[in-house]
């Protein structure tokens, strides 16, 4: 399940299944649909998200490729706390898309770099 | 009219036995159905010099008598000419049981137009009976007036029971058949495979299976790792029980797989069932596992209480709070109760045919109930659901459906094994029994992330890449001592080479995460294991 919220000009995604193999392709889909309304961030809030393996990390560098090419933007955040953040250093995510810790900190990094 | 007189006259005692002797051959028995109809149609035809003779079998459902089978009235059966029942000459032998003359059609009360077409003029018409019911009628004509007599009346009445006795046994052997595909359709082929929880099943069609019941079980795992057990009774027999079965079955995997809690989802069915006016009220026990707070959660539409047993060797009846059978009013409410259900518990849950007795009060047959389940749970030979149906059942005949199905959730010991199916959504599953597992193994919560994670990562690579589309089998071993955590992922394929952008990053992930990846292709397949250290780990 996915819930949506808008917030300025940026659209936030809260996902809160774990995100693999089985569910990934899903996922960009709904997100990348998501994004044909107005805003034109979208903040992947993935606070709720207590796994994510290989193919999720690779859905997430698809789909800020995706939406870079239709000049929108693909922030991600996770949480300090977050066990999801050991997976996002082993594989270096925030060299593909901008990771921040909390929500308000993606609205204000997206909005100076918009 | 010199013909008419040769009828009249022709009750001859050696005649008579030859007739007879007609219709009885038994090399008739050889035949296959419809050869044997148009046989025995042609000889009762001749033995009684009659110009007609014709099969109709009654249509229960509709009330109607259809023609089936016809000589020298071959346009009935072309035409499918339908009598109703009470109606005419045939149909009025089918409501009465009786037999009937009519000696001068022309003056008679025929619904049949092809009777007066084919200028009949008089007839002779019995019921066939199969087990005291009326089937269908069978009746000669006589272009030629004539007047039928008693004779000719028990001729033609013993050819119909032939007769009926090759049309059951024909509608016998079609009718298992059916109700085997059905059954092999509408309940669940295989049970989920989910570590840890061990399922049995037992459905038992009532009278020797011919007749196709409306019982059902069903086992339906949730994406969250929640488990969902149904039993349930469509009142009712035959075909439309079975088929309110599966569109109940079906719906209620819907609201499930939509996220609706059970009572809900039971609220919902309810009232789908009354809308759709199926005239048909059912009873269902849904059960939900949470496999992570040890708790099930009870929805019951007037169905018996299910039997739990406890580790400690309890018997427990487990009464939620009843709601009313489903298909009789709509926004009917329905309440869960949800209770413990520990490791080493069963809980069994099962439909009425397998405690009704005639001769016992309902209490009698649960307390027998609760009994047999302690016992099942002391011994280990067969199934648990086989013995519980073996103390309760055994060999007797039973006039109603059983269906039960016995959920068993097995202490994990100092080592895991799970086969999988090789298809991404038992990821998840695997994720969480492991964690779980791990949990209980006394490992630190970062190492389980940790573990888990490169277990999923290597189990999906070879499901993706070993198998394909394909069918096929994942195996994960795990193993935990003082020093160390190691899990093997075994499949029967050869992983492809890691793409650069996408499964490589797994292998970089499951380095990250453990601190030795071992990869052994061989022959027979890729297996992968991950190690590992309890101590220090970061």
């Amino acid at each position: 399940m996915t819930s949506f919220d808008v917030v300025d000009d940026a659209l936030i995604a809260r996902p809160s299944d774990d995100i693999d193999t089985a569910n990934a392709a899903a996922l960009e889909e709904e997100l990348a649909a998501s994004l044909q309304r107005e805003p034109d961030h979208l903040i992947l809030d993935l606070g709720d998200v207590r796994f994510i393996d290989s193919a999720g990390i690779g859905m997430l560098i698809r789909l800020g490729e995706r939406l870079r090419q239709r000049r929108s933007r693909l922030v991600v955040v996770i949480p300090q706390s977050s066990p999801l953040v050991r997976i996002a250093e082993i594989v270096d995510l925030p060299a593909a898309v901008p990771v921040y810790p909390t929500v308000a900190d993606a609205v204000a990094g997206s909005a100076s770099q918009g | 009219m010199s013909q008419e007189v040769e009828v009249q006259g022709s009750a001859s005692p050696g005649s008579r036995l030859e007739r007879l002797q007609s219709v009885a051959d038994s090399s008739l028995g050889y035949l296959s159905l419809e050869d044997m109809l148009g046989e025995l149609l042609d000889r009762i035809r001749g033995a009684l010099e009659a110009d007609t003779a014709a099969l109709l079998l009654l249509d229960e459902d509709r009330g109607v008598l259809v023609a089936r089978a016809a000589r020298g009235l071959e346009e009935e059966v072309r035409q499918g000419v339908q009598i109703p029942l009470a109606r005419g000459f045939a149909g009025r032998i089918a409501a009465e049981g009786q037999p009937r003359i009519i000696d001068d059609l022309s003056t008679a009360d025929v619904v049949n137009p092809i009777l007066r077409q084919r200028g009949i003029r008089s007839m002779v018409g019995v019921p066939v009976h199969v087990e005291g019911r009326v089937i269908g009628v069978m009746h000669v004509g006589s272009l030629q007036r004539r007047d039928f007599v008693e004779e000719d009346v028990t001729l033609l009445q013993f050819a119909a029971d032939r007769i009926a006795l090759a049309i059951d046994n024909a509608r016998l052997s079609e009718q298992r058949a059916v109700t085997e595909v059905m059954q092999r359709t509408l309940l669940p082929d295989a049970l989920p495979v989910i570590p840890g929880l061990r399922f049995s099943a037992k459905y038992l069609p009532a009278g020797a299976g011919i007749r196709m019941g409306g019982d059902w079980y069903d086992v339906y795992p949730l994406a969250d790792g929640r488990v969902t057990c149904v039993v349930g009774d469509v009142v009712g027999r035959g075909a439309l029980a079975a088929s309110v079965m599966a569109e109940i079955r079906a719906a209620l995997r819907a609201y499930l797989h939509e996220g609706h809690e059970p009572a809900q989802a039971m609220e919902l069915l309810n009232n789908l069932l009354v809308a759709m006016g199926r005239e048909r009220c059912a009873t269902v026990a849904m059960m939900q596992l949470d496999l992570e707070t040890s708790e099930m959660l009870a929805v019951s539409a007037g169905h018996p209480p299910a039997v739990l047993v406890t580790p400690d060797g309890q018997a427990h009846l487990v009464e939620p709070r009843h709601g009313l059978l489903l298909g009789i009013k709509k926004d009917v409410r329905f309440y869960s109760h949800r209770f413990r259900f520990p490791v080493g518990s069963v809980l069994l849950l099962y439909t009425d045919g397998l405690i009704e007795r005639r001769d016992e009060s309902l209490d009698e047959g649960l307390e027998r109930l609760a009994g047999a389940a302690l016992d099942a749970a002391r011994r280990d030979e067969d199934s648990f659901a086989d013995r519980v149906y073996r103390a309760l059942v055994g060999q007797a005949a039973t006039d109603d459906d059983i269906a039960l199905l016995a959920i068993e959730w097995l202490p994990l010991g100092p080592s895991l094994e799970m086969t999988l199916e090789a298809k991404p959504t038992v990821l998840a599953g695997l994720r969480r029994t492991l964690g779980r597992w791990l949990g209980g193994r006394g490992v630190d919560e970062d190492s389980t992330f940790d573990i888990t994670l490169a277990t999923s990562e290597a189990a999906g690579n070879s499901i993706e890449h070993a198998y394909g589309a394909r069918e096929g089998r994942v195996s994960v071993n795990a193993e935990v001592d003082e020093a160390e955590i190691r899990v093997t992922v075994a499949d029967h394929g050869r992983w492809r080479d890691p793409r650069p952008s996408g499964r490589g990053r797994g292998l970089m992930m499951m380095r990250g995460l453990v601190d030795s990846v071992e990869v052994d292709r061989g022959s027979g397949g890729t297996s992968v294991t991950l190690t590992k250290r309890r101590t220090g780990g970061r």
